[in-house]
């Protein structure tokens, strides 16, 4: 195959408009800022799980769309979201990422709200009257919040369908593994990259990349076995990887050892990796004895802040507990060997496409939805052009 | 056999040059047979003690030898190192507090902090020498951006 001119290099490939992106998608701030307004601020989103807020007045904070929130469990028991800023001047109101309270109190003039978002409290309220100001009108902004097989997922989106019309089947290789191990998050950590969220995004829907971890060279990837996994896409760009085909022999990278089956998590073998990916931003994954749940948030067209939650049953033993540390750190914890793989190719691949030099990327690997089909990124953009109204190949647009 | 502070700032300072190097054996010949590397973390987050890494001298030793394959963060990493307390714990044990800066030179020479925290040693005077019988890093950055294949 001969090198390419730049004529040749610039040009589309010779491709349908489904099989390739093209480069501006990862950096052109007007497309990040469109993302904004027509995905991320209307798509359902994982905020945390609920054993992180499993008590009265337990609280997480995070930002999302450039959004601070506050996801509070009340004293009836409801688990609520607010925008964290203050009705009176925008200041934030709840600063730690994680405690208990009673109410909300703005460090700035003490207006003090309770845990459904009402404002109950403003210090000397009388000198608002003649503008016929009062508390009444000066409630939190409350956000759409779901619940799902242990999973707390908001929505900015006031008009948006419910989480489980959003989500419909695309949990349904997670339901056994949420729901009969009464998981709480037993590890977490966030990253934030210099890469464009959706080069973060292909990294978990693209197999191929298999080759690139020496880790998954070694303990799983199979050719005789690859054309027995299947590759599952639901309605509105959800996905699922697992069953047939999917399994690793842990004992296979130097020092590892193999994993037993009486310590897998109830719903999988020892040797089972799956993973479901609920678009655009949230995603389960499971290797046997362990499981993590992960979210991320795009910060700008060229930066993204990544959340990982590894999930252990809370009737584990200290054995037990060591046990899954160890197995989570192996490949998921930030000195594992996958994760780091995983972070350092997103933001090789945006050294080429921040400055324009990569233009084209290809998704057309065709193995009828089996092996390491490029389907999910398929599935993943045709999702993401019905939400821009664009195509990520810029078929259509004005040259 | 007591332990001097001269003898373990050389040790830990030793210790820290050969990770900057990747002279895995030299590490490892300053180990004790019993060394455990830990790496922990408390999380404000889950209102949890983590442990991010955890080999003990074996699993160090296996671990090195698959460095080279994989694909990790380009550049090199600098551990500057202030020792602080020792605490003569036996004739032949102490266990050295020190605080450390870890930073990240890129391969265009472009320096960024990484990592701060603890470094917690335990040192042990041998008849070869003194030895790393443990370190636990205690970190206090939580965001290792795309995070490390090597301990800190």
């Amino acid at each position: 195959m001969p090198s390419r001119n730049s004529i040749d290099w610039n040009a589309p490939p010779k491709l349908p408009a489904t099989h390739y992106t093209r480069g501006d998608i990862y950096r052109d701030e007007a497309i990040f800022e469109d993302e904004q307004e027509r995905i991320f601020k209307k798509v359902w989103r994982l905020a945390c799980h609920e054993s992180e807020v499993a008590s009265p007045g337990d609280f997480r904070t995070l930002e999302y769309a450039g959004t601070p929130l506050v996801v509070v469990r009340g004293q009836d028991g409801v688990i609520r979201t607010f925008v964290n800023v203050c009705s009176h001047r925008g200041a934030r109101i709840v600063h730690q990422p994680a405690g208990n309270m009673r109410h909300m109190v703005c460090f700035f003039h003490l207006w003090t709200y309770d845990l459904t978002g009402s404002c109950t409290s403003i210090p000397r309220p009388e000198a608002y009257e003649k503008q016929n100001l009062n508390k009444d009108k000066l409630g939190l902004r409350e956000v759409r919040t779901g619940r799902k097989c242990g999973l707390v997922f908001v929505n900015l989106d006031d008009a948006c369908e419910s989480l489980d019309d959003y989500i419909g089947d695309a949990l349904e290789a997670f339901e056994n593994v949420l729901t009969e191990n009464d998981l709480e998050v037993f590890t977490y950590q966030h990253a934030t990259i210099d890469a464009n969220w959706k080069e973060w995004q292909e990294t978990n829907l693209d197999l191929y990349h298999e080759y690139m971890h020496v880790a998954l060279r070694k303990t799983q990837i199979d050719p005789k076995a690859m054309n027995q996994r299947e590759l599952k896409v639901y309605p509105k760009g959800h996905i699922r990887g697992g069953g047939s085909g999917y399994s690793a022999n842990y004992d296979g990278y130097s020092g590892w050892a193999k994993r037993e089956d009486s310590k897998a998590l109830r719903g999988l073998t020892a040797s089972d990796f799956r993973f479901t990916h609920i678009f655009p931003c949230s995603s389960m994954n499971a290797r046997g004895t362990i499981m993590r749940i992960s979210t991320f948030t795009p910060l700008n067209a060229h930066q993204t802040r990544i959340e990982w939650r590894g999930m252990s049953p809370r009737s584990d033993s200290e054995d037990d507990w060591a046990m899954r540390t160890e197995h989570y750190n192996q490949y998921w914890g930030p000195f594992g060997r996958n994760v780091p793989e995983d972070l350092m190719a997103a933001e090789l691949c945006e050294w080429n496409f921040g400055p324009a030099a990569a233009r084209y990327q290809i998704i057309a690997r065709e193995e009828g939805m089996r092996g390491q089909d490029d389907g999910f990124l398929r599935a993943f953009y045709q999702r993401w052009g019905e939400l821009m109204g664009r195509s990520a190949s810029g078929e259509g647009d004005t040259p | 056999m007591s332990i001097s502070r001269d003898a373990a700032t050389n040790l830990i300072s030793a210790a820290c040059q050969y990770l900057d190097d990747e002279d895995w054996d030299a590490f490892l010949n300053i180990c004790d047979p019993a060394f455990r590397y830990r790496i922990t973390v408390r999380s404000p987050e889950i209102k949890r003690e983590m442990i991010w890494f955890n080999q003990d001298y074996a699993g160090l030793r296996d671990m090195f030898s698959v460095i080279p394959e994989h694909l990790r963060r380009l550049g090199t990493l600098l551990r500057h190192v202030s020792i602080g307390h020792i605490e003569h714990q036996a004739p032949d044990m102490a266990q050295v507090t020190s605080t450390f800066q870890c930073i990240h030179t890129d391969l265009e020479g472009r320096s960024n902090l990484l990592a701060v925290g603890r470094y917690l040693d335990d040192v042990r005077a041998t008849s070869g020498g003194l030895r790393l019988a443990a370190r636990n890093t205690v970190l206090a950055t939580r965001d290792l951006g795309v995070g490390s294949h090597v301990p800190i």
